[in-house]
């Protein structure tokens, strides 16, 4: 086994108690302990979100045991699965197989919360770029933590759940980009639950300074089991004037996994941000993504693909919202759901008074492969600009029978046919990733679901 | 030798309207044979009743693909076994990359069954074939048909039908919508490919037009009429129907389908026959 022993907290669940003895063991300044009790407070003054809210009526969070969960647990990995993890995130980038370091930027893995490798080019430290688990940066940059965790762009005071990463948050990524730096290979890192009855709060903090560039890979993933386990997560992008952005989150949890999350970026003057969002794992997934478009002249491509099996719930409410004149965003969710699977889909374009010359386009496509499945599609617009282009579709649908049989009169059967269709399907969100080991990557999970199941 | 395809009195329905009423043909290997008729007159569903569309219904009448039940075949197993049909208007899938669905489809026919055709041996093949039809290999890197012109899509079933080397194919109304180089090139790649073939390809030509007859010579041709094989013959036929049209044979045909009613014993009038089972 290999791992980190330090925030092992054996059958703490998450309490007041739990917080303080973690916050010492870590000998954390005093300002974050002081913000985690904040948070905690607010955690149980604010109300468990449910059906009486239009954001969860079909999102059902009651079947979480969120008081019998464990903070953290022991992150520790078994050997082999660290092994056959580090071969799937090298495979994203398109190394073939062996060490060949140079196709990534940076590597850093973490076990529920603790870290388990971590690796980064000599090139990226001498350009002053940090790249670290979230407690080496509250250890070695507490300042710019200060400054930046969950105060400008998510905050704790927002809902329950941002309330309680966070009290607890611990774990995940800081990646600090110096002003003009660019880096061209991609940063990974990923998240590995080990253990049921875990809960984790890893939280991401990029801070892109002004015409710096950067692609960072997060993978999320858990070992299984019988009971539940559960990521609360944050993701903070904020990115200076010019920053180009690219941040891909992947879902790849166990089916024992719970996900409550909020990916939010915040764009500066002319920033791009390009986030993809790749579900395939979690029992109930809900992920917030949004884009706030604050500096004028930025942009936002916001991707995502999810595939339903089984019983899966996702979730995603995506908000693209337009602050300043001359803004642009492009949403593309796509997503298939078989068996019993349920998603939900609700997008809201927000242009503020001023936002003129705005483009804001927003398309969710559902492909529906049983009868027992089901996607729920909204669309929502609040436009306060009266000079701007904004379209928006959505839609639900099955398989065209016709594509089918062109593909069996040449000899597919019906199930290579289906899984051909599913494939193309996804190309049109693929297509658009500049990263040829992720597109690879991404199309063999759907193989996966797709092998799954029956048809 | 028995004919490898046999159609016996096949009817044929589409939402509960019969459209081949009796259809009865034999091909075999190395033969071509044209099928003509006026629009309406069932040619397409019969095309598409042979490579098993979903959407017809035989409701009587049996097919036999050398020598097996060819109706209790799902399409894919009919495609597998040599039976190809180059659609009239193919449908384009978006997404779906053109050279992975053909790799695909080429392993199967060959009977790949874990593994695909090696890339290598596939590029090769491809390429070859790519020439025979005037196509641009750039034609491989797109979707399935999407956004292909017309005769960019006629050339591209016609490319299946190389690749594939079934030994029976259905080409529907492949010449239609065509202009005439359009119609020269389709048509010497499918006569190209047939002498290739050196007798192991069969061919069922359906077409609303002669012109393709100038290049492409069938040993028979039927004419469909109201859901039937009325007249069949040389040739010759072809030139006759391209100067007379198609009301002589209508006419005729009023006059046996009158008789038949009164009579029900087999009838001809002129040309026309009907063999009533």
């Amino acid at each position: 086994m290999v791992g980190d022993s330090r925030t092992q907290l054996v059958a703490a669940q998450l309490t007041r108690e739990t917080l303080l003895a973690l916050s010492k063991q870590l000998r954390e300044p005093e300002w974050l302990q002081k913000r985690r009790l904040e948070a905690f407070d607010l955690y149980q003054q604010l109300p468990m979100p449910g059906p009486h809210l239009e954001e969860w009526r079909r999102t059902d969070l009651s079947g979480l045991a969120l008081d019998s969960l464990t903070p953290y647990g022991q992150g520790m990995i078994l050997e082999d699965e660290l092994r056959r993890l580090i071969a799937f995130l090298k495979s994203l980038t398109g190394a073939p197989e062996g060490d060949r370091k140079e196709e990534w930027a940076g590597l850093l893995v973490q076990g529920s919360s603790g870290v388990l490798l971590q690796d980064q080019s000599e090139a990226l430290k001498a350009q002053g770029v940090l790249f670290m688990d979230l407690r080496s940066a509250i250890r070695e940059v507490p300042d710019l933590l200060q400054e930046y965790l969950m105060v400008r762009c998510i905050r704790p005071d927002e809902d329950k759940f941002r309330a309680l990463h966070a009290a607890f948050l611990a774990g995940g990524t800081f990646l600090y980009v110096p002003r003009g730096v660019e880096i061209a290979l991609p940063l990974i890192s990923s998240v590995w639950i080990e253990g049921e009855g875990v809960a984790i709060f890893p939280h991401t903090l990029v801070v892109a300074e002004s015409q710096s560039k950067v692609t960072l890979i997060e993978d999320h993933r858990s070992s299984g089991g019988e009971a539940q386990a559960f990521s609360a997560g944050a993701v903070e992008l904020i990115l200076g004037d010019g920053a180009h952005v690219r941040y891909i989150s992947l879902g790849n949890w166990a089916l024992n996994t719970w996900e409550v999350s909020t990916i939010r970026g915040i764009l500066g003057r002319d920033a791009t941000l390009h986030t993809l969002v790749a579900s395939f794992g979690g029992n109930v997934v809900k992920v917030n993504v949004e884009s706030i478009l604050q500096g004028q002249g930025a942009t936002s491509e916001m991707l995502g693909v999810f595939f339903g099996t089984g019983r899966q719930h996702f979730d995603f409410h995506t908000l693209q919202e337009h602050q300043s004149p001359h803004t642009t965003s492009d949403l593309l969710y796509k997503g298939a759901l078989a068996d019993r699977a349920y998603s939900v889909f609700a997008g809201l374009i927000r242009a503020h008074y001023g936002a003129q010359k705005t483009n804001a386009f927003q398309s969710n496509r559902n492909l529906i492969l049983s009868d027992g499945a089901r996607a729920d599609s909204m669309p929502k617009l609040e436009i306060m600009a009266n000079d701007l282009r904004c379209t928006h579709g959505a839609s639900v649908s099955r398989i065209d029978e016709e594509y089918i049989f062109y593909l069996m009169s040449r000899g597919l059967t019906r199930i290579q046919a289906v899984h051909m269709i599913v494939d193309g399907f996804f190309s049109e969100v693929l297509d658009r990733l500049p990263l040829e080991g992720l597109r690879e990557g991404l199309r063999e999970e759907i193989t996966k679901k797709m092998q799954g199941r029956g048809t | 030798m028995t004919a490898d395809l046999i159609v016996r009195d096949l009817h044929v329905a589409v939402e509960e309207k019969v459209i081949l009423k009796g259809v009865n043909l034999e091909l075999k290997k190395g033969e071509i044979h044209a099928l003509m008729g006026p629009n309406g007159s069932g040619k397409s569903t019969l095309a598409n009743v042979l490579m098993g569309n979903p959407f017809y219904q035989v409701i009587k009448g049996e097919v036999l693909f050398k020598g097996e039940d060819l109706l209790s075949m799902s399409p894919d197993e009919r495609a597998r076994k040599g039976l190809f049909i180059a659609f009239q208007y193919p449908v384009s899938i978006p997404g779906v990359s053109f050279a992975s669905f053909l790799r695909t489809a080429v392993s199967a026919r060959r009977g790949y069954e874990k593994e695909l055709m090696p890339i290598s041996e596939f590029q090769k093949l491809v390429r070859e074939k790519l020439g025979l039809l005037q196509l641009d290999p750039s034609i491989l890197t797109r979707y399935v048909n999407d956004g292909f012109s017309g005769g960019e899509k006629k050339r591209a079933e016609i490319l299946q039908l190389a690749m594939l080397e079934p030994e029976v194919a259905i080409l529907d109304e492949t010449d239609s919508g065509l202009d005439i180089d359009g119609v020269k090139v389709v048509a010497e790649g499918i006569q190209a490919l047939y002498e290739r073939s050196q007798g192991n390809l069969g061919i069922l030509l359906i077409t609303h037009y002669s012109r393709i007859l100038k290049y492409i010579r069938p040993h028979t041709v039927h004419v469909m009429f109201d859901g039937r094989l009325v007249v069949s013959g040389g040739p010759d036929l072809a030139e006759e129907l391209d100067a007379r049209g198609y009301d002589w044979i209508r006419e005729q045909y009023a006059v046996v389908t009158a008789e038949i009613q009164e009579t029900g014993a087999v009838r001809r009038a002129g040309k026309v026959f009907w063999v009533q089972h």
